[in-house]
């Protein structure tokens, strides 16, 4: 979703993709590796491991002491503008994949929500207008257009991303605003939006993570299965395309 | 895993959709209607919501009772062994008869441990049906958005689809989906998996997923 993006993260991906590729992931994929469409799956599950490490020892702890610091209302404030600052790119997004009303929708809210909503800290475009929110993001624009998602792939810190997506991210880190608003802070400005997504999107998905590994064989097949169906529906605008479930 | 493992779009499943799946499970319901709608797979499945429904509002029944009732709720109506025929991918066509069997009753138990497990989040919500598309003859996918009283967000309600399969007056609730992803899909991609890890032992997969009903029995 647009709004996870900064430069930041661009250049991760980026870096990450160029690495994966040049080396880690050269392995021979097995015939069920590449049914899956997954042929660096060795590397991926320990790209996986890692990514547990990380938000075992880093995101959580800093997840609780932001719900301890930051009460409800603060958050869902932070919230709020993080989700605004992202709705230009999805307003360009939008367009590019012809959905015009779903444009009309993004700019209302933009508009709204910068103005009464003080600097997007507020919503009253979803309160008092009832103009509905949805995320949009390069990588759906590319599938709109026809394009495969290519392997799966997990990225450090970042996670699923396969080429189709990861490739998204970084065109929308250049069709955001704020990175052609030249300021001196621009790299904090960058850490501290990534990072405060990383805090509300991780505060918010807690639980349903942790009901996933609970329910889990295979949570690596769990998570990458879940990914794709997500991408699917966001891509379809949540539109069901039942013609392509499989016969029981 | 890290946060941003379940980006981008795991946010539409976040905190509702574990209500929601647990209100779609309670709605998979009890044997067969005999519907004179003129979409008999809608009012069999909002006939099945009210069913699930008052199991998890009924004060005066224990949790045991309710765990009992919605075991029997859920058995009376879906056809388990396909379901997990299904789950097995690729690997039904490799196991015998006596395995395909064990795997179904270890796949009920697990499903079943998973669906009690969700009880404790019920706060009140409903389903309402808004339509259906049927996929072939006998194939339907009925369409419901899930109500939330205490959701003040003022965002559009979650989409909850059920795939009902027959005809006329006999009906059977073979998966559902939250905002898209199917639950039997996710499930035999897993299983797929770790027979694929596990050169194919279906044995341990059920040892596996034993282990895991235990866990959820344990702690509920």
């Amino acid at each position: 979703m647009a709004g996870i993006g900064g430069r930041d993260i661009g250049i991760l991906a980026a870096a990450a993709l160029l690495a994966c590729w040049l080396g880690g992931c050269a392995t021979t994929p097995t015939p069920e590796m590449r049914a899956a469409n997954d042929p660096f799956e060795p590397t991926n599950r320990e790209t996986l491991k890692l990514n547990g490490k990380i938000d075992k020892y880093f995101v959580i702890p800093t997840v609780g002491a932001y719900f301890f610091i930051v009460p409800d209302g603060g958050r869902r404030a932070i919230h709020n503008f993080l989700q605004n600052v992202s709705l230009p790119t999805v307003f360009v997004n939008d367009v590019l994949q012809g959905e015009t009303k779903r444009a009309g929708q993004t700019f209302a809210r933009f508009t709204i929500n910068t103005t009464l909503g003080l600097g997007g800290f507020f919503d009253p475009a979803t309160k008092k207008f009832h103009v509905p929110a949805h995320g949009e993001d390069f990588g759906q624009t590319l599938a709109v257009w026809g394009v495969g998602e290519g392997p799966y792939l997990i990225l450090p810190v970042i996670g699923p991303q396969p080429p189709r997506d990861a490739f998204g991210q970084v065109v929308d880190v250049f069709l955001d605003p704020t990175t052609h608003i030249h300021f001196k802070q621009h790299l904090w400005w960058d850490v501290g939006r990534y990072y405060f997504t990383l805090l509300d999107l991780r505060g918010q998905t807690y639980s349903t993570v942790q009901g996933i590994q609970r329910s889990s064989v295979d949570y690596y097949a769990s998570l990458r299965s879940l990914y794709r169906q997500m991408r699917n529906n966001e891509i379809s605008n949540g539109k069901p395309e039942t013609e392509n479930l499989p016969e029981f | 895993m890290s946060a941003t493992d379940l980006t981008p779009g795991i946010l539409p499943l976040a905190r509702r959709a574990i209500l929601a799946f647990a209100l779609a499970a309670a709605s998979l319901a009890v044997a067969t209607t005999s519907a004179t709608a003129s979409a008999p797979a809608e009012a069999y499945v909002q006939n099945n919501v009210q069913t699930g429904l008052s199991i998890l509002n009924n004060r005066s029944a224990s949790t045991d009772q309710k765990r009992e009732q919605f075991e029997h709720f859920i058995l009376g109506l879906t056809d388990m062994k396909r379901i997990a025929n299904f789950t097995l991918g690729q690997y039904k066509r490799t196991a015998s008869p006596q395995e395909q069997e064990a795997f179904a009753q270890a796949f009920q138990s697990y499903a079943i441990a998973v669906y009690q497990s969700y009880f404790s989040k019920y706060s009140g919500q409903t389903l309402k049906v808004t339509g259906s598309q049927q996929r072939a003859p006998g194939d339907t996918i009925v369409q419901t958005v899930m109500i939330d009283p205490n959701d003040k967000s003022g965002q559009p309600p979650l989409e909850v689809d059920f795939r009902v399969l027959g005809e006329g007056g006999k009906f059977v609730v073979i998966d559902f989906s939250v905002s898209g992803i199917w639950l039997a899909l996710e499930e035999r991609d897993q299983f797929s998996s770790f027979l694929g890890q596990n050169n194919g032992s279906i044995a341990l997969l059920i040892s596996h997923l034993k282990e895991l009903a235990r866990n959820y029995k344990a702690e509920h």
